[in-house]
């Protein structure tokens, strides 16, 4: 019997309004799933292409997640989003020509080269740039929370983690600290199953993550992940919640990831049964019928949106590839920040 | 000018400093309402309130990491460890996050972390060891390890204003034992910049923190046989080659004094450095006086013989001298 | 005898050009307490591998230079002191020093020998008071580093920079260092002193000649040969290894390629039969034996009728030099010795071979063998050979072509003796086959000084001396 609240269906459009987002929102919404999306395919064919070097990590399946949990977040707002989050970074606006870049180790990816795939973050946009020991972004929001607080600033931090994550101590060390002191944080658990080949039940023996939260005195809830307004009337409420004062939440995204744990992955070891029945819930078909239900979305809209996000998509690419290998120059001056780089209002 | 204990000026100017500038907190273990566990942010919270002194759950991961975030969010965190030894738990947030940020994704982490260092007093294995050298290794991080009550200042201030992570090691021995005069007024040491503790023509001793100490005595005791000169190198991340390697010029005779153990031990590296920058100015090998390779040792007999002796010192100086 | 002050142990002169000798084993550790004479240590030189005895009775305090490492002759090795002494004396006594610096001032040292080969060359001229301003460069610290001065130890590369920088020859200073190094502080006092400028007057310059009596014509090439850069080290291939060269083994090597640059030889070879001295020896083995202890062997009928031809034939033990010809009244009789294991061949000389008689000659070459093998060896032992055989019909060979020791002119190589039927006449006159004991001698000899026909006579006399062995002679 799980502890944690589960989240209910969005079922309508007043349900939306209420929590709101008005129809311009809604196509916004649908938008940035299609290009989250299809920031991902298309590098997964440039990837095969040999146009990307080392590896490529999708969040295939997770979109909704990403978009619902971003879309809910304020520009004042700052949050630590992981590799499966490509949509937190479409709706904060980093440009995908510079997504191109970065995954193509170009000087004009938002590392230069000095970082590859999703590890890259724009700080004037809100988001820090993760690590690949994932969890231990966790510590780094509950700090950014923190200082939100000694300031009395009404800002949230946001921190993602994946179910495998939940297994390691930054997490506890995280979620304690941040319940302790009720910082404005909110934890997303991007639950997508497996942790490369490790099935849930072999990271944690609680039915979810999000029963967790109790023990750390916080709210956790259990949403589903497919579903983006779903995710995003949650994230809105703990958002908020945090916002005024009312400590942090722990949202977990139940998704499946529909792709290997990179593009060398087959994932063998899923079950064919649970893609098949995880497909019939794509986030994007999903929200797709949602709008022609309850929005009247038409044929001319959805294939206008298409269009745009299409020929964006040839033109970050085109104009990614015109970017240059980076020059091994500089490199040991990079290690270290200047006294200069601080000289920025937001560390005055 | 006052007289200050070594941790009185560390108290003192943190104290200053965050009178001075709001965005600087403390956070740590027992920092609050006990004043830490040496007493260097004693009263803090009765002046600064719980949110700028921070009685942090026994997380050093969470320590480090919050103050990370909250770093790029425009604060100046300075985190207590308990004692450095406990950095260990922090590994993680050090070198994999706040050490790399800044090569990665341009962003400036400017936090401290003080630790509070060395041996001396039966410790044991897990409160009283030098782990400088581990960072040290760390592309991202600086290291400041002060000998003295003015350099305690000046160098922490400098920590504090350093758009950089800072490893700032405090020696426990020195806390109450060191008293000397501190300038009143607020300044900073540049990072990088040793200090000539000590004058001399015919050997160099590099060396920083409580060995400072031990080495004075080593160049006392052999006065009007030996002439030392005692470079103490303040920071060692990063550190001072060119004063190293100007007086190795000199004296072309070096010892490396550090109370962490040998292997791989900074010594080694400043070793290294006087071989491939200064090798036709020297007239002996370079030599290393440093803890044996062993845990530190609890029983006062057993830590003695692991902490680097002023005899040790001096018979590392006769040898080079009669070399 | 006891020490009653601490003793110091240096490298032996093991030469008159062995400028440098290498620790191969420490017989005692330090604390050991050992006889006067008591063997201490093992040297290996390019000449000779011996055990080096003891100077004094006592306790072996400090051992200085370690096993593998080569010093330079003269220098410290250990210290000797008086039992129940307590401290070890750190500061070398004054003879040390002085021996030292008369020992290399016996034209010996890498540097003495180069600069040797130079003035024999040029008109010996007196040595030119400034060094500084010659137009030669000041030598590169490597070869400071080995320069012939007092006490040899480690050159640092700071004193090396600045004795390149003022033109100085380290060896020229007294060092106060641990061994006797030049210390920085060494070097600057003399740069002070004017010593870059005017060579120091306790430090005479090597002799335009040598001080050695009988190697003139050796120096000059053993100079270049030392004046070679190592060769760097050699990456082994598949299935191969590498090791280094021993010294003793660099000696030969350098010899031998001299030797064929230096001698224009040639090969004769005479058959000889043994019967008479087969005869002989068979009668006098056991006398010899047991009244003498000595082991009567072929070798020494072979080098006393050896020795009898040569006194008709005296340039076989003649040498040339520059463009004279130097014959002796005396024979110096190297015997080739080889080592176990193919670890070198030493040629220790019977010296004033020509005085001893069989039985004299037999237990001379008896014991200098001994000493060979047993590295027991002295300096003296390997130098001044005027004549020199070499035995490998010890192991079967019946014939060889010899290379000639420099500076000698000739040596003989002693073949196997084996039974072959051959042709003689019986008492009626008339050809009959007998079984008889043949030997080969085959004789190598520089056909700079000895002719076809001066060798074949010297040989044919040789062959009628053992063949005809007259009994009452010895």
């Amino acid at each position: 019997m799980a502890i944690a609240r589960e989240a209910e269906p969005v079922s309508s459009i007043k349900e939306t309004k209420e929590a709101g987002l008005d129809r311009e929102d809604l196509l916004g919404i649908y938008r940035n799933l299609i290009l989250t999306r299809g920031i991902e395919e298309r590098g997964h064919i440039l990837y095969k292409q040999g146009k990307i070097p080392g590896s490529f990590y999708t969040g295939r399946g997770n979109e909704a997640a990403a978009v619902g949990v971003a879309t809910a977040m304020r520009p004042e707002d700052v949050g630590t989003p992981l590799h499966r989050d490509m949509g937190v970074h479409v709706v904060r606006g980093v440009e995908p020509w510079r997504m191109f870049a970065q995954f193509m180790g170009r000087v004009d990816g938002p590392t230069r080269g000095r970082d590859g795939n999703v590890h890259m973050a724009d700080d004037r946009l809100g988001l820090i740039a993760m690590v690949s020991h994932l969890p231990a972004m966790l510590p780094v929001a509950v700090g950014a929370a923190l200082a939100f607080r000694i300031r009395d600033e009404k800002r949230v931090a946001i921190g993602w983690f994946g179910e495998g994550a939940s297994a390691r101590g930054d997490t506890h060390e995280s979620m304690n600290m941040a319940g302790v002191r009720r910082l404005p944080v909110v934890f997303i658990c991007d639950n997508n199953q497996w942790a490369y080949s490790t099935p849930t039940h072999l990271e944690f023996a609680c039915e979810t993550i999000a029963d967790r939260a109790q023990a750390y005195g916080f709210d956790g809830v259990v949403v589903d992940g497919t579903d983006v307004l779903a995710v995003y009337r949650e994230a809105k409420r703990a958002i908020e919640k945090a916002r005024e004062g009312g400590g942090p939440t722990l949202i977990e995204c139940l998704t499946l990831r529909m792709e290997g744990h990179a593009v060398h992955d087959d994932a063998f070891y899923v079950p064919k049964e649970m893609f098949e029945e995880w497909a019939k819930r794509d986030p994007l078909e999903r929200f797709r019928t949602w709008l022609r239900d309850n929005a009247d979305f038409t044929d001319e809209e959805e294939g206008e949106i298409s269009e745009q996000v299409k020929k964006l998509l040839n033109d970050a690419i085109r104009k990614a590839d015109e970017s240059p290998l980076p020059e091994p120059e500089g490199e040991v001056d990079a290690v270290y920040a200047t006294p200069e780089e601080l000289e920025t209002p937001h560390h005055k | 000018m006052a007289v200050k204990t070594y941790l009185q000026a560390i108290s003192d100017a943190l104290r200053d400093e965050m009178r001075r500038d709001k965005r600087v907190f403390v956070i740590g273990e027992d920092v609050g309402v006990y004043g830490g566990a040496f007493k260097v942010t004693k009263d803090f919270q009765q002046e600064f309130g719980p949110w700028r002194v921070i009685d942090a759950p026994l997380s050093e991961t969470a320590i480090v990491g919050g103050c990370t975030g909250a770093a790029i969010m425009g604060m100046r965190p300075v985190a207590e460890m308990q004692f450095a030894d406990f950095i260990s738990c922090a590994w993680d947030q050090l070198v994999t996050v706040a050490a790399k940020q800044h090569y990665r994704a341009g962003t400036p982490v400017p936090i401290v972390v003080r630790l509070p260092s060395g041996g001396g007093f039966s410790g044991g294995p897990f409160h009283s060891q030098n782990p400088e050298s581990s960072f040290a290794h760390i592309p991202g991080l600086k290291i400041a390890c002060p000998a003295t009550p003015a350099d305690a200042k000046g160098l922490l201030l400098s920590a504090i204003e350093d758009p950089n992570p800072v490893l700032y090691f405090e020696h426990k021995h020195l806390y109450r034992r060191i008293k000397d005069e501190v300038p009143d007024e607020r300044y900073t040491i540049p990072f990088g910049e040793a200090r000539i503790h000590r004058e001399g023509d015919d050997v160099t001793l590099v060396t920083w923190g409580a060995m400072v100490y031990t080495a004075d005595e080593a160049a006392k005791q052999l006065e009007g046989e030996l002439s030392v000169e005692i470079i103490d190198l303040r920071t060692i991340a990063p550190w001072d080659r060119e004063t190293v390697l100007e007086s190795v010029a000199k004296t072309s005779k070096a010892l490396v004094l550090h109370e962490d153990t040998q292997t791989a031990g900074f010594g080694a590296e400043i070793m290294a450095t006087i071989m491939e920058e200064a090798f036709e100015d020297l007239d002996a090998p370079v030599k290393r006086v440093t803890a044996p390779d062993t845990p530190v040792p609890f029983a006062p007999p057993l830590e003695k013989w692991f902490l680097p002796q002023v005899e040790d010192v001096v018979a590392g100086l006769k040898d080079l001298a009669e070399y | 005898m006891a020490t009653q002050t601490a003793v110091d142990v240096v490298m032996p002169q093991m030469g008159v050009s062995v400028s440098e000798g290498t620790i191969t084993k420490w017989l005692k550790a330090e604390g050991e307490t050992i006889a006067s004479d008591e063997s201490l240590l093992e040297i290996s030189t390019d000449k000779v591998d011996t055990e080096i005895p003891s100077p004094a009775s006592g306790v072996l305090t400090q051992i200085l230079v370690p096993e593998g490492e080569t010093v330079e002759v003269g220098t410290k090795l250990a210290v000797i002191s008086p039992e129940g002494g307590g401290e070890p004396v750190d500061e070398p006594p004054e003879l040390a020093t002085q021996e030292a610096a008369e020992e290399s001032a016996d034209a010996s040292g890498a540097e003495g020998e180069t600069r040797a080969a130079e003035k024999v060359e040029d008109a010996p001229a007196p040595p030119s008071p400034e060094p500084a301003e010659t137009p030669a460069p000041a030598a590169p610290p490597e070869a400071d580093g080995d320069g012939g001065g007092q006490v040899r130890a480690f050159v640092s590369p700071v004193v090396a920079r600045i004795a390149s920088e003022h033109g100085i020859d380290v060896g020229q200073i007294e060092g106060s260092g641990r061994g006797g190094r030049v210390t920085k502080k060494d070097i600057l006092a003399f740069v002070e002193q004017g010593g870059a400028k005017t060579p120091a007057p306790e430090a005479p310059p090597a002799p335009a000649e040598p001080a050695a009596p009988q190697t003139p014509a050796e120096q000059p090439a053993q100079a270049v040969a030392a004046a070679q850069p190592p060769t760097g080290e050699v990456e082994p291939g598949a299935g191969e290894t590498v090791e280094p060269m021993t010294p003793m083994r660099k000696g030969i090597a350098e010899h031998m390629r001299r030797s064929l640059d230096t001698s224009a030889h040639v090969t004769t070879t005479f058959e000889v039969d043994l019967s008479k001295v087969v005869a002989i020896r068979q009668k006098l083995k056991r006398e010899y034996e047991e009244r003498h202890g000595v082991k009567l062997t072929y070798l020494a009928f072979v080098a006393r009728a050896t020795l009898d031809a040569i006194a008709k034939w005296p340039w076989m033990n003649a040498e040339i030099r520059g463009e004279s010809i130097v014959t002796k009244s005396y024979v110096n009789l190297g015997i080739a010795v080889a080592l176990e294991g193919g670890k070198g061949l030493i040629v220790p000389v019977v010296k004033h071979a020509e005085e001893k008689n069989l039985l004299g000659l037999a237990r001379a070459i008896q014991e200098i063998a001994d000493r060979a093998r047993n590295k027991k060896l002295m300096p003296d032992d390997v130098q001044g050979g005027t004549f020199t055989i070499t035995n490998p019909g010890g192991f079967g060979a019946i014939h060889g072509t010899p290379i000639i020791s420099q500076p000698q002119v000739a040596i003989l190589d002693v073949e196997a003796m084996v039974k072959r039927p051959v042709v003689v006449q019986d008492d009626a006159g008339a050809d009959v086959i007998a079984i008889r004991p043949m030997m080969n001698l085959c004789l190598a000899y520089d056909h700079r000084l000895i002719d076809g026909a001066y060798a074949a006579q010297f040989m044919r006399d040789l062959r009628s001396n053992l063949e005809t062995w007259d009994e009452s002679s010895y």
